[in-house]
């Protein structure tokens, strides 16, 4: 009862860590806007963490430059399990209008498993709610398979 | 028999009432109140009530970094030890008549079982290594040193309103001050000890680290500070104790100046065994519903309407503002008024 | 031997150690006997006197050559050994002891090792002299003795920076308050016709003329410097900084208590003027000062050392405040300050002795993270660090808080503010010294820890051993007050009020009657407040008991498990699909969060750690800057000044 408690939570209180790798501001934006009173993602529980050890899911935004990919993918590995990294706009995944710059050297799915994409240039509000809230439903499985696949 | 009893008694303080369960119930649920207040506040839906308790389960189910840097067994003793002596420091406050260890701790005992808490967090984030977490408990410090004053300039004037009044001078115990008021009305009625209260109002949200006073643990800036480093059960049980220090601070006002409240179901009480556990109960209701006037006054709004203070900005204000409130208080009462 | 004999063999076995050391000092091995005999057989001689004096309230004089006083005249040498006597004499036994443990160790690896323990018990000599002394030019010879050998010992490390400078400093002024000693002690000479303690605290109350109270002003200055009160301190901080560990536990547990010693004597015994406002006024106005001033000098500072130093000073602040309270309750906490002083003094100061041994550096900027390399030295020296800044249930908490009572139940009964004041300033310097220590903790054993100390180890069994000495009293004296106070502290504070006893034991019954001298004060140790630190303690094992089975027992986290699982998660995955290097995700994930870069040396701490606190305190601390020249002329010149005002104050009040 208890686990199943635990992993209840995990689905209503999921705190975001942002990471901008390169990106133009406009998802950045964007994302800061869903918190704010018009779309207030607050009532689901999402939270702004100041530091990857506290957060559930990581947004990674921008096309992910040469100089940035290091400190993305360590910054991620700093987020305890479970976690759940999310793309917000078309950069991360495709590089957009980035893609085949020498200094770019996205998609991020390169590199680690991405478990959603929010597609746009930039996504809207509803969109970015949409992909964080199927996020949650990912961590709440991730927790769940560990704990099956621990018996 | 009776020692059995008694240990049987005392293990339900410390366990249940005004213990452990209690604390954490109404202070999670406190919590969940100013959130939601404060979003209310900003027109927000806001996240719901229970959203602590949500917070707080599923930080137990993460995974827990140390990381190498840290002094393993500071790092992660530091976050019980707070917890625990918050606990502690909440049954020695009592809830109107009721009060389940007295002769142990009196106000002064009190002012330093307050810093407890806030060391071990101190503790924990330096020994996590991380440059955050010493620029958050450098803040955290000062933030403490600027507290401190005013809030030992209330407590003592409350101690010499109260002495005056039982014709000893000065009255450090808090279950006399408790006492004092249950027979003679609250404190806050009295001229000289408004300015004291209103200091006092002042000083919940810098013990608790509230908006405008929360530069330690400023998230935008340094990565939550004294908290950097921290995931999993530890955080859990920080998240937990802070809220169960937003518990302690109100009920302390309370204790300190609303004590009288209390008075009418006192004599309910005297009448009847079964009333009176249900005076108690609603004595317990009284003292959360105020507990939660006081956050909705002095956290949530304050935290509404203001944005975060530079930490000497903070520093000044309270020795001059809050201490200047708080000296007044102490003179009035030294004269008597 | 008859229990008469106790002191004199007491401060015997001191300098016949010291001259012993001198002859057979070449074997280490017998060095080390006849230092640990030397000072651990005046620590037994002084236990056994605890209970004649302490519970039997015995005052034992004590006649070299059995040269007792003839006609009302004290002709001969006297030791005379009272409660408050005893009390400072088991304090100074049982820091020498342990500083003596420590130093076989510590000093190991320095040159001159035999000059170092002789003159280091020529300095126990003397400040156990001092105390039990019963005669007022033999208590000069005594201090001449310490200060020479404290100044030795300052310079003892001659090649350390600063340590001649030091040395000549407290050289200086020292000798300026031995001069002041001396002085005093003539013209009480010249008034009284008699040197002997006894006689003259018969002798001098109610028959002030202008020399006794020109005298009772040198004294008071002499024993001021001694102590290092406010404006003596920068002495100790330059001392502490420069002077080996060891020495620095003897001049701060040790030599600063016997000119506390001298003060409470001088006021409270030979002139008996603690009865007026005025005299109490200066004593807690000196004392609040120096706990402030010194508490804002050690924020200031980013030399361990030189920080324990001010802090030290700062806590003899209070003590003097207590002590000039003149209430029962003030001065049995005041005595129980001073020994908690010496407890947690020493073994912070041996901390930072165990840092500097093993870093060769006390420079607060330079040390970090050494918790991980020297484990043992930072639960010692976290325990007095708490024990120092009062935080409960250490020992530094339950004196504090009786001070605190003292001086408001004293302003409360007085009707002056001034004394709520001292409170005050007690609890906010109290809040100060803590923030000085978590800087300290930062700074030194957490935090990074920088490339070059590596290497370092654990110090030696001896010298944890000392320092655990120091911790257990610590603990235990804080969670026992009750018994401390009782069998301690009370008695001493029953000393300090029963002048008369302390006259008639030496000089005959019937004695002190005879002046027409009656006993002075009630007597009474109620305190306003409640503190149990059993009950307390207890509640918290019980509340900490059940938080942590809450929080190991739940076997849901899985910790371990889920970062196996994820690691094999990350295997299959680096398998499976185009990767990053190798392993891109494992690595830096238990290395601190640096905004995702690599972590590199970055300790906070150092000298500014509070400058949220000290931008607002600028102007202040830019003038205490200015103010501490380091120039030795300017702290002459302080002291001048210091007894030129102290003698135009007592004119004017006595």
């Amino acid at each position: 009862m208890f686990d199943k408690l635990i992993t209840e939570s995990m689905g209503k209180s999921p705190w975001l860590f942002h990471i901008n790798a390169g990106s133009c501001n406009g998802c950045d934006i964007e994302l800061v806007a869903v918190l704010t009173p018009r779309y207030d993602a607050e009532r689901l529980g999402f939270k702004l963490a100041g530091s990857p050890r506290q957060a559930d899911i990581v947004v990674v935004t921008g096309p992910i430059t040469k100089q940035s990919l290091p400190r993305v993918l360590r910054a991620i590995s700093q987020v305890p399990e479970p976690r759940c990294i999310v793309t917000m706009g078309s950069c991360p995944q495709s590089g957009n209008v980035f893609r085949g710059s020498y200094s770019v050297c996205g998609p991020l799915s390169k590199y680690v498993h991405v478990d959603v994409d929010v597609a746009g240039c930039t996504p809207k509000p509803e969109a970015v709610i949409e992909g964080l809230a199927t996020a949650t439903k990912i961590l709440m499985e991730k927790r769940k398979n560990r704990k099956g696949g621990q018996e | 028999m009776s020692i059995i009893i008694d240990g049987l008694k005392y293990l339900a303080y410390i366990l249940i009432f005004p213990g452990f369960l209690f604390c954490f119930l109404s202070g999670l649920l406190l919590c969940g109140i100013d959130r939601k207040l404060v979003a209310r506040m900003q027109k927000r839906v806001g996240p719901p009530i229970l959203q602590p308790f949500y917070d707080f389960f599923k930080l137990l189910g993460k995974e827990t970094i140390v990381p190498v840097t840290a002094n393993r067994t500071v790092f992660l003793i530091a976050p019980l030890v707070g917890l625990a002596a918050q606990v502690v420091l909440q049954l020695f406050i009592p809830v109107f008549s009721f009060n389940a260890f007295h002769g142990v701790a009196d106000v002064i005992v009190i002012l330093y079982l307050l810093l407890i808490p806030a060391l071990s967090v101190i503790l924990g984030a330096a020994s996590s290594g991380s440059p955050y977490s010493g620029v958050g408990l450098s803040r955290e410090m000062v933030t403490i040193l600027a507290v401190e004053l005013p809030l030992v300039l209330v407590l003592l004037s409350v101690a010499k309103v109260v002495g005056n009044a039982m014709g000893t001078g000065l009255c450090f115990s808090l279950t006399d001050i408790v006492n004092y008021q249950l027979t003679h009305g609250s404190l806050i009625t009295k001229l000289s000890m408004i300015p004291a209260a209103a200091a006092m109002l002042l000083i919940i949200p810098g013990e608790t680290g509230s908006h405008p006073f929360d530069a330690a643990e400023a998230e935008t800036e340094i990565c939550e500070g004294m908290l950097a480093e921290y995931s999993g059960k530890p955080l859990a049980v920080y998240k937990l104790s802070h809220a169960v220090k937003l518990l302690t601070m109100t009920t302390l006002f309370v204790a300190l100046f609303l004590g009288g409240i209390g008075g009418g179901i006192e004599r309910a009480m005297m009448t009847s065994a079964i009333g009176g556990a249900f005076c108690f109960l609603i004595e317990i209701l009284i003292l959360f519903l105020l507990c939660v006037c006081l956050v909705a006054v002095c956290i949530s709004f304050v935290h509404a309407v203001t944005a975060r203070l530079r930490i000497e900005q903070l520093f000044k204000y309270y020795w001059t503002v809050v201490t200047g409130l708080a000296l007044i208080s102490l003179v009035m009462a030294w004269y008597g008024l | 031997m008859s229990i008469q004999h106790f002191p004199i063999c007491a401060i015997m076995a001191y300098f016949l150690g010291a001259f012993l050391i001198v002859i057979f000092g070449n074997n280490r091995a017998l060095r080390n006997i006849i230092g640990f005999l030397a000072t651990a057989t005046p620590l037994c001689l002084l236990i056994g006197l605890v209970k004649p004096i302490m519970l039997g309230t015995d005052v034992i004089a004590y006649w070299m050559g059995n040269r007792v006083p003839a006609g009302g005249y004290a002709i001969g040498i006297a030791l005379e050994v009272d409660a408050m006597g005893l009390f400072f004499g088991l304090l100074i036994a049982t820091a020498v002891f342990v500083a003596m443990l420590y130093s076989f160790s510590y000093m190991s690896h320095d040159d001159n090792e035999p000059q170092y323990y002789t003159l280091f018990l020529m300095l126990c000599g003397g400040v156990m002299g001092f105390v039990l002394s019963g005669d007022l030019f033999n208590m000069f010879i005594m201090i001449e003795i310490l200060t020479f050998a404290a100044v030795a010992l300052t310079a003892f490390r001659n090649t350390a920076n600063g340590a001649l400078e030091a040395a000549f400093k407290y050289l200086v002024v020292g000798c300026i308050g031995s001069s002041c000693i001396l002085a005093g002690t003539i013209m009480l000479y010249a008034q009284a016709h008699t040197l002997n303690f006894a006689q003259l605290a018969a002798f001098l109350p109610g028959k002030l003329n202008t020399a006794t109270v020109v005298a009772y002003a040198l004294l008071f200055i002499g024993f001021c410097t001694k102590a290092f009160i406010v404006p003596f301190h920068p002495l100790a901080a330059d001392a502490h900084g420069a002077a080996p560990a060891p020495v620095s536990v003897l001049i701060s547990g040790v030599l600063t208590k016997s000119g506390l010693y001298g003060i409470i004597r001088l006021t409270y015994i030979l002139f008996r003027v603690m009865n007026l406002g005025t005299v109490q006024f200066w004593l807690v106005f000196l004392g609040s000062v120096s706990m402030f001033v010194c508490v804002t000098m050690a924020l200031a500072q980013h030399d361990f050392k030189r920080l324990l130093a001010f802090h030290s000073i700062s806590q003899i602040g209070y003590v003097l405040t207590a002590a000039g309270l003149a209430t029962a309750l003030g001065i049995s906490s005041g005595l129980y300050h001073a020994m908690n002083h010496t407890l947690f003094k020493g073994l912070l100061f041996l901390c930072a002795g165990a840092v500097l041994h093993e870093t060769g550096t006390t420079d607060l900027g330079k040390l970090g993270g050494l918790s991980r390399k020297m484990p043992h030295t930072t639960v010692l020296f976290l325990i007095g660090a708490f024990s120092i800044s009062g935080v409960p249930p250490f020992n530094g908490f339950a004196s504090k808080w009786m001070i605190y009572q003292a001086t408001y139940q004293k302003a409360v009964e007085s009707g002056n503010i001034g004394f709520l004041m001292a409170t005050i300033v007690a609890l906010v310097t109290s809040t100060l010294t803590l923030a000085s220590f978590v800087k300290v903790t930062q700074s030194v054993f957490f935090g990074q820890l920088p490339k070059e100390y590596e290497n370092v180890k654990e110090v030696s069994f001896g010298m944890r051993l000392a320092m655990g000495i120091l911790a257990l009293l610590c603990i235990l004296t804080g969670l026992f007050p009750g018994f401390v106070t009782t069998y301690l502290t009370e008695p001493a504070a029953r000393a300090v009020f029963g002048a008369n006893q302390y006259i008639n034991a030496m000089m005959g019954s019937g004695y002190a009657q005879g002046f027409g001298l009656a006993d002075i004060l009630p007597v009474s140790f109620e305190a306003a407040g409640i503190w149990s630190p059993i009950s307390w303690l207890c509640l918290l094992m019980i509340m900490l008991l059940a938080v942590a089975i809450v929080a190991v027992s739940s076997k849901y986290d899985q910790v371990s498990a889920l970062a196996k699982t994820a690691a094999a998660a990350e295997a299959a995955e680096a398998k499976a699909g185009p990767r990053y290097g190798s392993g891109a995700l494992a690595e830096g994930k238990y290395e601190l969060f640096f905004g995702g870069e690599e972590s590199v040396y970055s300790q906070v701490g150092g000298d500014d750690l509070f400058w949220g606190f000290k931008h607002n305190w600028r102007h202040y601390f830019s003038f205490m800057h200015e103010l501490h020249s380091g120039i030795v002329n300017d702290y002459a010149l302080w002291a001048v000044i210091a007894l030129a005002l102290a003698m135009l104050y007592a004119m004017i009040i006595l």
